[in-house]
């Protein structure tokens, strides 16, 4: 179970069972798992809850993952996405799109990967090409903004690969010329 | 949005398609017409993909689903066919189309719409903001009252307003917020939002006497800041763009300031003040002449992003 607190986002240390138990030396300041919902959060404010999915570990989905208000991060913690953080299982989501060609699945690369995502504290994407597969790979830490992201990127491509079965296929591009270099 | 072919001599093609602005809605209707417009403008134009010199797309600003709507595709075509991409500053855009529709040289430009409000002069490679909202643009004031007073969309809510504005008697006294080089709109908007009510109720004035009032009320503000950045600048120049520039009545009022100053004033009609492919295109073909060039990796959009951090290279 994770809590957000004035401090910055906080989440119990070291849970690589995923069981949710408090480390020692924490009790006095937040509750155990069988004191969980909002009782330990000292500051009210407005929230999003959201059950992540059941884990092997976690089957019931009894982990709460809460959503807080934005806020400032601590001394010590960093605006990354939650993969960098100790303790939190990020969400994860990873999309696999076979093209024709090595070059078609670049080009689907170089279309999609430029945006930045709109909440990239929360939720980021990483892309990548090996042969003819674009692989997409997600963590998040927000179940609900990391199902938007998908559907959007979902969206974005269908959108590219139309595109390329109107006006495609790709005309081979000359060696030694740089995409975006002078012509 | 729109396409627009632009070729030495002149715009070619120029195939359109309305929408309405909610910015999920926006991005599904662009990804459902995107193609075939693409399509259509090539047609029209009697162009193949291997005519073309470059693929310009609106950079930003704007709302950010339907400008990587757009931006996906652009970048797709431009990969496909080997072209050089320029992402293009929106507002830029209107100025450049302003500038080459109207023959203007180098005028003070009052840029209006739903989404921006600026005055900008050219000066040393950059289009410097002289002055701008603190809040709201002019646009979105008005179709926020438009929609109190339920007048309808059709065909835009400044439209309507600048019909029923002539039609106006009496002027309702609002507050006038020019701060400095700068205005100040959405103070006028929560204040006619609470009168309007009060007055039609009693029947103290009419639907018409409150657009009228309203466009008075803004439109000279909008003139005096224009005035005071050409009084700045010494400028003879004064040249309206964006979708707000289409009303007849801001063009007028700007026309009798700029005659009390010897100035001239430049201003478009509907086709070329509203936001269109056209005006990326003319901005992007003018960046592209001037060497510029977006590599992908720069190319992703951005929903901020200020008129003067673009070097414009094309001008001296």
């Amino acid at each position: 179970m994770s809590c957000y607190t004035s401090g910055g986002h906080w989440a119990w240390g070291g849970d690589p069972a995923g069981i949710g138990h408090a480390p020692e030396g924490l009790h006095g300041r937040f509750p155990g798992p069988q004191k969980q919902k909002r009782s330990g959060c000292s500051q009210k404010r407005s929230f999003v809850r959201e059950r992540s999915q059941g884990t092997a570990a976690d089957p019931a989905g009894e982990a709460l993952h809460v959503a807080g208000a934005p806020h400032a991060p601590g001394p010590g913690t960093d605006t990354a996405p939650a993969a960098g953080r100790p303790g939190i299982r990020p969400h994860t989501f990873t999309l696999s799109v076979p093209f024709p060609t090595p070059l078609e699945a670049e080009v689907a690369l170089g279309s999609l990967a430029p945006d930045a995502e709109p909440h990239q504290r929360v939720v980021g994407k990483d892309l990548t090409v090996s042969g003819s597969v674009l692989a997409v790979h997600w963590k998040a830490e927000d179940c609900r903004l990391l199902r938007i992201s998908i559907i959007n990127f979902l969206d974005q491509l269908s959108l590219v690969v139309r595109t390329m079965q109107r006006f495609g296929p790709p005309f081979p591009t000359e060696p030694g010329l740089e995409k975006g270099a002078d012509v | 949005m729109a396409r627009c072919w632009r070729t030495r001599g002149g715009l070619t093609s120029r195939p359109r398609a309305q929408v309405r602005f909610l910015p999920g809605d926006t991005a599904r209707h662009h990804r459902a017409v995107i193609l075939d417009l693409l399509q259509e403008a090539l047609t029209e134009a009697g162009l193949t993909s291997q005519d073309i010199d470059c693929i310009a797309y609106t950079k930003g600003p704007g709302m950010g689903a339907p400008l990587a709507s757009v931006a996906v595709v652009a970048r797709t075509v431009a990969q496909l066919w080997n072209k050089p991409l320029l992402g293009v500053n929106h507002c830029i855009g209107h100025i450049e189309m302003g500038r080459l529709i109207t023959g203007a040289t180098s005028p003070t430009v009052l840029y209006v719409s739903g989404g921006n409000t600026q005055v900008i002069a050219y000066s040393e490679h950059r289009y410097r903001i002289f002055g701008e909202t603190i809040d709201i643009a002019v646009g979105n004031c008005l179709d926020r009252f438009a929609r109190v007073l339920k007048i309808s969309n059709d065909p835009s809510p400044g439209y309507n307003i600048e019909q029923m504005a002539k039609r106006g008697k009496k002027l309702v006294e609002l507050p006038y917020t020019v701060k400095g080089m700068d205005v100040s709109f959405s103070g006028i908007l929560s204040f006619i939002e609470d009168v309007a009510q009060r007055m039609l109720a009693t029947g103290e004035c009419t639907p018409e006497d409150l657009c009228f009032s309203l466009q008075e009320t803004v439109f000279a503000m909008l003139v005096e800041i224009t005035e005071r950045a050409m009084a700045h600048c010494g400028s003879q120049e004064a040249l309206i763009v964006g979708g707000v520039g289409c009303n007849i009545r801001l063009q007028e009022m700007m026309a009798t300031m700029c005659q009390e100053r010897g100035a001239q004033l430049f201003a478009t009609d509907e086709r070329f003040c509203i936001d269109n492919g056209a005006m990326i295109a003319q901005a992007g073909w003018e960046m592209f002449q001037a060497g510029h060039r977006t590599p992908l990796s720069d190319s992703g959009i951005t929903q901020r992003y200020r008129t003067d951090e673009v070097e414009v290279t094309w001008r001296d």
